[in-house]
């Protein structure tokens, strides 16, 4: 496989040539000059030996072209450590929907990007990662700081090039970048020598890389269109159901395709219930949403996924999380759509009796004018009057009446100044959850949380990120006290950056996601997972760091007080709260149970029929 | 059930380690893999025995047609006992 690369081949008929074009430029003047043309407004990354030459380039792109302000017109971001960039990065592609961009060293520099890249490549996140490499003299010697970077990340990554021949720089990022924002999206890393980034070489301006393959299986997916017989056959099943139920996932707001769900939804009156990822996706507080289903989903998201006869998935993929068993999953489901992007994921997990694999705001809109000219307006009355009662008789609810602060009212203390308008950064854990069930999410790309990979630390990077995505928007990093020790080493990038991020830590000193399933599965045996002999005094900590508001709020009574003025103070503001350690998630639907299984908890009411049996699950994950 | 399949490749770095790291990540084994060139010296063929379920099959098949160096992926499967040769599945 050591064959010659094929050459790069001129983008088809380019309206104006490049106006550069035909100038000599070094190859890191190049990678910069693509990133400016593709529409990169800021960088994310942490210098080292491999990669000067283009931290060089950024340096003088940004000095020759400051702009009235004084300000830089792209700005290289330098966290406390790799893996606080790539998630940056990530942040800024999730709130703004463009490709966010790592620029890292070789070896250790790429190896911390690792993480992030599997986060992106899991959640189907846009972004490019560009990591220095030793000179391709030196490649495969176990030089200094090489590491074979394009074989670790060819695993995780959506694709991966290491650039061996200078000729193929341009046309491999211009091409990464169309790989990246294509299709399912998703991370690319392009893998640059040294030597590769002095080279001079003469700017084409638009040449990319021939993939044929998979420019043609994208031109096939993004053409196909639904026909007559698959909308009508699609409206026939329609007619038939009683209790019609859309699962809504993340693809809903990777394909831009939420006004065009409202609209279909809302037209047929169907019910939409959204995945972790898929929330924002479908305005929560309208009428016809059931909020979140699955293991940690609302009580009455699942029962009406019990109860349903008709249920339609769109960008949605039936994980462990939602579907943990998926035989019993929507029982009572006479028939199962999904219109999917990625023909991989139709009938992975659970077969299907209609599918669509194409561009989902395109086929909603296709059913919606077919279903508006041939369909008769089904009524499903009844059935709303059902899903009312359920959200009325299992409502979320928890401890009103404890002394301790309860960490849900901590968010509807929030959501009462933010009212679903707010840019919502999570870690991993049960405030991730909490924070998920309470907040209201009233348009796309506000709820930045690490789904599929479930990464601890990415809350507070991922907000500083989102935060150069947008400006002048509320961020707050909703985390927890094991999360954010992770990428702790963030908090001065905040003040460092002047970014008016707001952060609160939900303390229950521990893991306590991880301490709620000891509970259940190992007889409360906390190992590793009590934080009470911790030294951490994260008040001092960000103080430390420079921040002009810190708290720790420790008594219930506060609670509004300090919200409102944590919330109100116009710079970067840390608060952490001293929660009840006791406090549990729930719902939930316990791993490998179905969700007549599900177990509510002492505060929301259960429908009944439901038996708790631990253990034996405890190979489930 | 053994499956073979049939893989048009393009000649790029490191195309044959992400083909053969898919089916090792997907938990699918591979039972010989055979790599040749073509008239095109960009385009390799890669042969590749692999038992399993039609499912798995199936599955791994659609994930190899995201990989963006495949040109094209073919399957062949022998069913039953007549070691009859069906074809499943053609061009991606
Ligand atoms: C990087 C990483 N390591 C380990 C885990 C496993 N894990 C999931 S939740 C959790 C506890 C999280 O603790 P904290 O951030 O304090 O959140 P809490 O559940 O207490 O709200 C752990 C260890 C993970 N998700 N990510
Ligand atoms: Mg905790």
């Amino acid at each position: 496989m050591n064959l010659p690369l094929p050459t790069a081949v001129p983008s088809p008929a380019p309206e104006a040539p490049h106006p550069r074009a035909g100038e000599h430029l070094s190859g890191a003047d190049i990678i910069v000059q693509i990133l400016v043309d593709e529409g990169c407004e800021v960088l994310f990354g942490y210098s080292g030996g491999a990669i000067l030459p283009v931290y060089d380039a950024i340096f003088r792109h940004n000095a020759q072209h400051l702009r009235a302000d004084g300000s830089e017109p792209m700005p290289l971001i330098v966290p406390a450590n790799e893996q606080g960039a790539g998630f940056m990065a990530a942040g800024h592609a999730r709130a703004s929907g463009k490709v966010g961009v790592a620029v890292v060293t070789s070896g250790p520099g790429a190896t911390n990007l690792v993480t992030p890249i599997r986060d992106a490549m899991a959640d189907s996140v846009p972004m490019l990662a560009i990591c220095g490499q030793v000179p391709t003299a030196v490649l495969g010697s176990d030089a200094f700081q090489e590491a074979p970077v394009a074989n670790i990340m060819a695993s995780c990554a959506k694709h991966v090039f290491l650039v061996t021949e200078p000729e193929q720089l341009e046309a491999t990022l211009r091409t990464a970048f169309e790989i990246a924002r294509s299709g399912r999206p998703g991370p690319v890393v392009v893998d640059i020598p040294k030597d590769v980034q002095n080279a001079m070489l003469a700017f084409d301006g638009a040449c990319r890389l021939p993939i044929p393959g998979y420019r043609a299986r994208l031109r096939a997916t993004a053409q196909s269109q639904l026909g007559e017989d698959a909308c009508a056959r699609f409206f026939n099943a329609l007619a038939q159901a009683r209790r019609p139920l859309i699962y809504a996932g993340g693809g809903v707001i990777a394909a831009d395709a939420s006004a065009a769900l409202h609209e279909f939804a809302t037209t047929f009156g169907i019910p939409v219930t959204t995945t972790l990822m898929g929330l924002g996706g479908f305005d929560t507080t309208h009428p016809l949403a059931l909020h979140m289903l699955g293991m940690h989903g609302t009580a009455y998201a699942n029962y009406a996924v019990e109860d349903c006869d008709f249920l339609i998935a769109l960008g949605a993929r039936f994980d462990d999380r939602v579907a943990g068993v998926p035989a019993r999953f929507a029982p009572r489901a006479q028939f199962i759509a999904q219109i999917d992007i990625d023909a991989a994921e139709v009938g992975k997990v659970k077969a299907v009796d209609w599918h669509h694999v194409g561009p989902l705001r395109a086929a909603l809109e296709r059913l919606l004018r077919h279903g508006r000219a041939r369909a008769a307006q089904p009524d499903f009355s009844a059935w709303h009057a059902h899903l009312a009662q359920l959200k009325r008789a299992h409502a979320l609810d928890y401890d009103r009446d404890s002394v301790l602060i309860q960490p849900q009212a901590v968010i509807e203390a929030i959501n009462r100044h933010t009212r679903g308008r707010a840019i919502i950064s999570t870690g991993v854990g049960q405030h991730q959850m909490w924070a998920a069930q309470y907040f209201d999410f009233r348009a796309p790309r506000h709820w930045l949380t690490s789904g599929s990979m479930g990464t601890m630390g990415f809350g507070l990077p991922a907000a500083i990120g989102a935060q150069f995505a947008r400006p002048d928007a509320l961020v707050i990093d909703i985390d927890g006290d094991g999360s954010i020790r992770m990428n702790l080493g963030e908090l001065e990038t905040v003040t460092s950056y002047g970014l008016p991020l707001k952060i609160v830590v939900l303390n229950n000193v521990g893991d306590g996601m991880v301490r709620q399933w000891q509970k259940l599965f190992f007889d409360g045996r906390f190992s590793a997972t009590d934080r009470s002999l911790r030294r951490k005094d994260f008040v001092m900590a960000a103080q430390a760091d420079g921040f002009g508001w810190v708290r720790r709020l420790e008594r219930k009574e506060d609670l509004e007080t300090v919200i409102a003025e944590f919330l109100a103070h116009p710079g970067a503001a840390f608060l952490e709260v001293m929660i009840d350690p006791d406090a549990g998630v729930y719902p939930m639907v316990g791993p490998g149970k179905s969700y007549a299984q599900m177990i509510t908890g002492p505060f929301i009411a259960e429908r009944g029929e439901s038996a708790i049996a631990p253990a034996q699950t405890a190979d489930m994950f | 059930m053994k499956h073979t399949l049939f893989i048009l490749l393009q000649n790029e770095s490191g195309a044959l380690l992400r083909v053969a790291g898919l089916f090792a990540a997907r938990h699918c084994n591979i039972d010989t893999l055979t790599v040749a060139t073509t008239h095109d010296p960009a385009i390799s063929q890669l042969t590749l025995v692999m038992h399993g379920s039609t499912a798995l099959l199936e599955q791994v098949v659609r994930q190899t047609r995201k990989l963006v160096d495949v040109l094209d992926v073919n399957t062949l499967s022998l069913v039953g006992t007549e070691q009859r040769l069906l074809a499943l599945a053609s061009s991606a």
